[in-house]
């Protein structure tokens, strides 16, 4: 309930469109059941052969009628649907109020990375709150209102007939059907699933199931996960049909009971018989308002719990995080390189058994230029995490420029950074606008250079770069994240191998040019490739989470450990 | 939509279902309004008692409650349809994949394919759920009320005769300008609805370069920019309900003013039909604005009824296999090869012409750039793809001419990224072997595979869940549950394409091991990465853009082929160097 108060808060801001989309849904609404009631009333009263005017006259209202529906109608699309996108911005902007400060943590707590299809899906899904949870019922129930009033000035007991109509069709029957609905679709949901994982896995696992002659079973499988699938998507909507038709036959129950007691309530001198035909049409119209009520305990559902989710994301990390924020961090100076001291550092990913990081102790002094090297999954990228503040260590502490990191405040600890993790974005936009991030007030001729460092030199600013870079291969998104890296500020260089996709010549001359620039710099290097390590003051050896050996290229070497047996084999595989 | 449409006529039982019901929904709006005519005008204006309308407010209960049985049995054969189809376009697909190995898994294209058995399958569903019901009923529902008016007073059914066909020529016309402008806005609109979703990914990025926040604004204006695009194409939308509201309001208002006149002026029209006409009127536009709708959602299903149909008329290079026992004994087969060509279509070979030997027991490595036609050649062997000419040749017989299992029961493929399944680490492993497997002979599988250590760190052991929504393992580990799978199954022919990238050392070390002690019971056939496999192998197979330029131990290969050895130079140069 909180939530669709929030939900409800922010689209109150478009008070204006709101109430427009109300006000035209009644007239909409009005104009049909007056349309209908006039052609009935119009029908009667031509029977009983009254003066050409009273015609006239009604007939001139009927157009009045028809035009003020229509128009109406194709007001309160405008601007309900108007409404909508704009409460959709709102909604929009107030999530990423609340996501931007739990970044970049946030996505790391989710790992699988869907995190933000999905919160971009539930802030899409709210916005039909507004379309068809909240102000459908508005109309629906004032159109009711105002044509039982209108009709009790004729009878009181037809008034009545309708009020027990509204209250079934707009709100028991609905309240009913709703409890289940959810439910349904959680199971529709999970099958859905279900049947993702086994595709997955048949098409994926082709050649293993294929050569294990596992193939039939596989098949078998998927097939009866699809058959269930279907057979959940079909019981959730023949429910659907189901409240759908009752709704339906109760309203044409209700016209009927409005029938039956007018038809009885003239025979007994209650009501003038020119009535009759006009409160028929009133009822077989009206209820046209309360159809869009069937639907509105799935949208009421998927709404609720859209905003539920949306706020569990953002919400159980706030008060975590909330902790931290209080006590406003010391301010690092960044006019010097910073030395780093990472003092038995043991840390584990949560929902995981084995630690990523096992009791790592590790100086690095300022200006000094490090490497990290390892197998995949040996620790070295979520070492720069931590030194990052995008995780916490369990146990020990980091320390930059002799103060322990979680006293640091985390903004002037990136500022003072030229970070170059993996998976760094480019975002719809041309090349300028993505190197424009680096800093203010950059010149053309600075980025122009920047990219000519990079061996990009062909690049022009206004090229078009697509979303997630798509346009680019993988050894050019390095390379503009490497000169986007150099146009910014900061005096400690964490670089997760930045150019792994680019040619052993092209990187070289990279390196060459960063290692200038960052003469006097703190460097981090993680790197997977073992060649051109030569010039680094220490590398660091990491296997699965541990530090097993350190020293120079020459030490490493002439001691023929870890770092001598990768490089064996680094030599003895072709890439060719 | 022919496709779709072909599907639907194929069930004739549902599509008579439709039929009829539609008819009853029908002749029910038809009765609805008789009754109510009859009764009111013997209430109003014959001044008839209450008593004797009883008969008429039954049948008209009866009328209404048909109708809305008849609605629910609608939508209901259309859901049956709907499943109906959906089920059997699953398995049409999964056949065709099955029949394909090509096809479904060596494109590369296994996202998109996933993506067709889900989603392109579920989107055909609003076709058959809501769409050729509302075709049918559409159909039979408006001709029906139309002879029922046209019955009862002919100048009504005129006017609607003459004003009905401006709907669908409205539709036409609006539909073609709304998909000309929306075609103009689609890129503006992807490009602003994907502003928010670009921005959260980046976020991390943003943050970094301390440029987070000001990206609200952003955000703000994208979203304002995409309300406003959009907008622009509803706009035409709801212009055009307009325009059928206008067109159906007009048409009756015209009959309105047509009976009215002819009831009070001319006298020609008793109440009675004037007012069963004007009931049937409206309800006649009702049910064709409810086909414009409907055809709105029928054809979101068409682009997914296409993707469907690319991939079942897709081209089939189907594996055939034949019936004779291959010899399952302890020795490998001798394995050879004619000619063996493959085209993966188009004018290029991915091999061609190749021919050569490989004894029982022997290491052959397979060299050459990438692209040379080193997978496909594994492929071939493997039964995946059928050779184009030219055959592969299994104990002096040609590979199609054996069992299926029995060639399979024979081969393990150890590939760079072996697929794990959902499932335990046990499950996994036993993958490779038929009949009932024992713990301890999994046990000693994984301890050969070096990985039995590593099970053992783990909470559940060998009933650790993996794979999909379970517990993720490094590239090494699925090397080694690979290895545990091939030490279970113990093959006579293990295919093998060794890791491009250096593993972690243990690995490296357990797979050389590994690799050494297989090769004792069995023929491995290896796409080689590594020099020492190179070194070791009894024949190297050198393929230069499919064909075969040398074959020959590494020495006799530096000896005679300039290309490999300017290749093996070139890489311990560029190493050096």
């Amino acid at each position: 309930m909180r939530e669709t108060g929030m939900i409800m808060t922010l689209m109150l801001k478009e008070r204006k469109d709101v109430l427009l989309s109300v006000l035209f849904g009644f007239l909409a609404g009005m104009g049909a059941v007056s349309v209908f009631a006039n052609s009935g009333y119009l029908i009667s009263k031509a029977a009983i052969m009254p003066p050409l005017y009273v015609l006239t006259v009604s007939i001139a209202l009927l157009k009045l009628f028809s035009f003020t529906r229509a128009l109406s109608k194709y007001a309160e699309r405008y601007y309900s649907h108007r409404a909508t996108f704009t409460i959709l911005s709102n909604l929009r902007v107030h999530f990423f109020e609340k996501i931007e400060p739990l970044a970049p943590r946030i996505f790391q707590r989710y790992r699988s990375g869907d995190i933000l299809s999905r919160i971009v899906g539930d802030v899409e899904s709210l916005q039909n709150f507004f379309l068809r949870v909240f102000y459908p019922p508005i109309v629906m129930l004032i159109v009711f209102l105002a044509t039982i009033a209108f009709t009790m000035y004729f009878s009181v007991y037809i008034g009545l007939i309708l009020a027990a109509g509204l209250l079934l069709t707009g709100f028991l029957i609905p309240a009913m059907f709703a409890g289940k609905h959810w439910k349904i679709e959680g199971q529709v949901r999970e099958r859905r699933g279900n049947l993702s994982v086994e595709a997955t896995e048949f098409l994926y696992g082709f050649r293993d199931l294929k050569i294990h002659q596992k193939l039939e079973q596989q098949e078998s499988k998927l097939i009866a996960a699809s058959d269930h699938y279907i057979s959940g998507q079909e019981k959730a909507g023949a429910r659907m049909l189901f409240s759908q038709s009752i709704n339906q036959g109760v309203t044409m129950a209700v016209s009927w009971l409005v029938l039956g007691a007018s038809a009885y309530l003239v025979t007994v001198g209650e009501l003038e018989g020119v009535f009759i035909a006009m409160l028929v049409m009133i009822s077989l119209t009206v209820f046209e308002n309360a159809v869009p009520m069937a639907a509105f305990p799935n949208h009421y559902e998927d709404s609720r719990h859209a905003a539920a989710r949306l706020f569990s994301a953002v919400e159980s990390d706030e008060k975590s995080e909330g902790e931290q924020a209080e006590q406003k961090g010391v301010i690092l100076d960044r006019s010097e390189p910073w030395g780093i001291l990472i003092d038995h550092v043991t840390f584990n990913y949560p929902g995981e058994d084995r630690a990523a990081l096992k009791d790592v102790q590790l100086a690095i002094p300022a200006g000094s230029k490090t490497a990290v090297v390892g197998p995949s999954g040996s620790g070295k990228s979520t070492l720069l995490q931590l030194l990052l503040k995008v995780y916490r260590a369990d146990t020990g502490n980091i320390h930059i420029n002799g103060r322990p990191v979680t006293e640091i405040d985390e903004e002037s600890l990136w500022m003072g950074t030229k970070a170059l993790l993996q998976d760094q974005h480019f975002f719809y936009g041309t090349v300028r606008e993505n190197l424009q991030l680096a800093g203010d007030g950059l010149t053309d001729d600075q980025m122009k250079e920047a990219l000519a460092h990079v061996h990009l030199a062909d690049f022009s600013l206004d090229d078009q770069v697509l979303e997630k870079g798509g346009n680019l291969s993988g050894g050019e998104k390095q390379r503009l994240a490497v000169a986007r890296g150099l146009l910014k500020e900061g005096r400690l260089w964490l670089l997760d191998e930045p150019t792994s996709s680019v040619d052993v010549l092209t990187e070289k001359k990279i390196y060459d040019h960063l290692f200038k620039e960052a003469e006097n710099d703190t460097v981090i290097l993680v790197s997977h490739r073992l060649t051109g390590l030569e010039q680094m003051d220490r590398i660091i050896v990491m296997e699965q989470g541990k530090i097993v050996e350190t020293g120079t290229y020459e030490e490493l070497m002439a001691k023929q450990g870890y770092f001598y047996e990768m490089k064996q084999i680094e030599k003895s595989v072709f890439s060719a | 939509m022919t496709q779709l449409k072909q599907m639907a006529q194929e069930q004739k039982k549902s599509r008579s279902a439709l039929m009829v019901s539609s008819f009853m929904i029908g002749a029910s709006i038809i009765a609805q309004a008789w009754f109510i005519v009859l009764i009111v005008d013997h209430i109003f204006l014959n001044n008839g008692a209450f008593g004797e309308t009883y008969f008429w407010l039954g049948g008209l209960l009866a009328a209404l409650l048909t109708r809305a049985l008849f609605t629910y049995v609608n939508g209901r054969t259309g859901m049956k349809m709907a499943s109906h189809v959906k089920s059997d376009v699953r398995k049409k697909l999964l056949n065709k994949f099955s029949r394909n190995p090509l096809q479904a898994s060596l494109k590369g294209q296994s996202g998109e394919k996933v993506s067709v058995l889900m989603d392109s399958v579920d989107e055909i569903d609003n076709y058959f759920r809501h769409y050729y019901p509302q075709m049918i009923q559409s159909s039979i529902v408006p001709l029906m009320l139309l002879i029922a008016v046209f019955w009862m007073n002919w100048v009504s059914g005129l006017i609607l005769v003459i004003t009905a066909p401006f709907i669908p020529i409205m539709m036409i016309v609006v539909g073609k300008n709304t998909q000309k402008k929306s075609e103009e806005q689609m890129e503006k609109l992807t490009v602003f609805s994907g502003r928010f979703l670009d921005i959260l990914q980046g976020l991390s990025t943003l943050k970094f370069f301390g440029r987070a926040k000001e990206k609200k604004e952003d955000i703000r204006l994208s979203s304002l920019d995409y309300r406003d695009a959009t907008m622009e194409v509803l706009k035409i939308a709801f212009l055009s309900s307009l325009m059928l509201e206008f067109i159906s309001m007009l048409s009756i208002s015209l009959v309105a003013l047509e009976v009215g006149f002819r009831l009070v002026v001319y006298e020609q029209l008793t109440f009675f039909t004037a007012f069963f006409v004007l009931i049937l009127v409206p309800e006649f536009f009702t049910s064709l604005k409810e086909l414009g709708s409907a055809f709105h959602t029928g054809r979101g299903s068409m682009g997914a009824a296409k993707r469907v149909a690319a991939e079942l008329e897709a081209e089939e290079h189907p594996v055939t296999w034949g019936d004779i026992s291959l010899d399952t004994q302890e020795t490998p087969p001798a394995i050879s090869f004619r000619d063996l060509s493959f085209s993966y279509g188009g004018e290029a070979l991915a091999l061609n012409k190749l021919n050569s030997e490989c004894e029982p027991y022997s290491e052959i490595a397979v060299v050459g750039k990438s692209g040379a036609g080193k997978t496909t050649l594994l492929n071939l062997i493997a039964g995946l793809v059928a050779p184009t000419e030219g055959e592969i040749i299994v104990n002096g017989r040609p590979l199609n001419t054996y069992k299926e299992t029995d060639w399979y029961n024979q081969l393990s493929y150890i590939s760079q990224n072996p697929y794990l399944f959902s499932g335990t680490i046990e499950e996994n492993i036993i993958l490779g072997k038929s009949g009932n497997v024992t713990r301890a002979e999994v046990e000693q599988a994984a301890e050969k595979a070096g990985i039995a250590e590593m099970i053992s760190e783990l909470r559940d052991g060998y009933e650790t869940v993996i794979g999909e929504g379970g517990r993720g393992l490094s590239g090494g580990e699925k090397q080694r549950v690979a290895l545990a799978r091939a030490f279970l199954k113990e093959p006579t022919v293990i295919l093998f394409d060794e890791p491009t990238v250096g593993l972690d050392l243990k690995t490296e070390q357990i797979l050389q091991r590994s690799m050494k002690e297989l090769g004792k019971s069995s023929t491995i056939i290896t796409v080689a990465h590594r020099l020492h496999t190179i070194k070791n192998a009894d024949q190297i197979l050198f393929l230069e853009n499919g064909g075969l330029t040398a074959a020959g131990t590494h020495k006799e290969l530096l000896q005679e082929s300039e290309a490999y050895s300017s290749m093996i130079c070139v890489h311990q140069g560029g190493e050096a160097g």
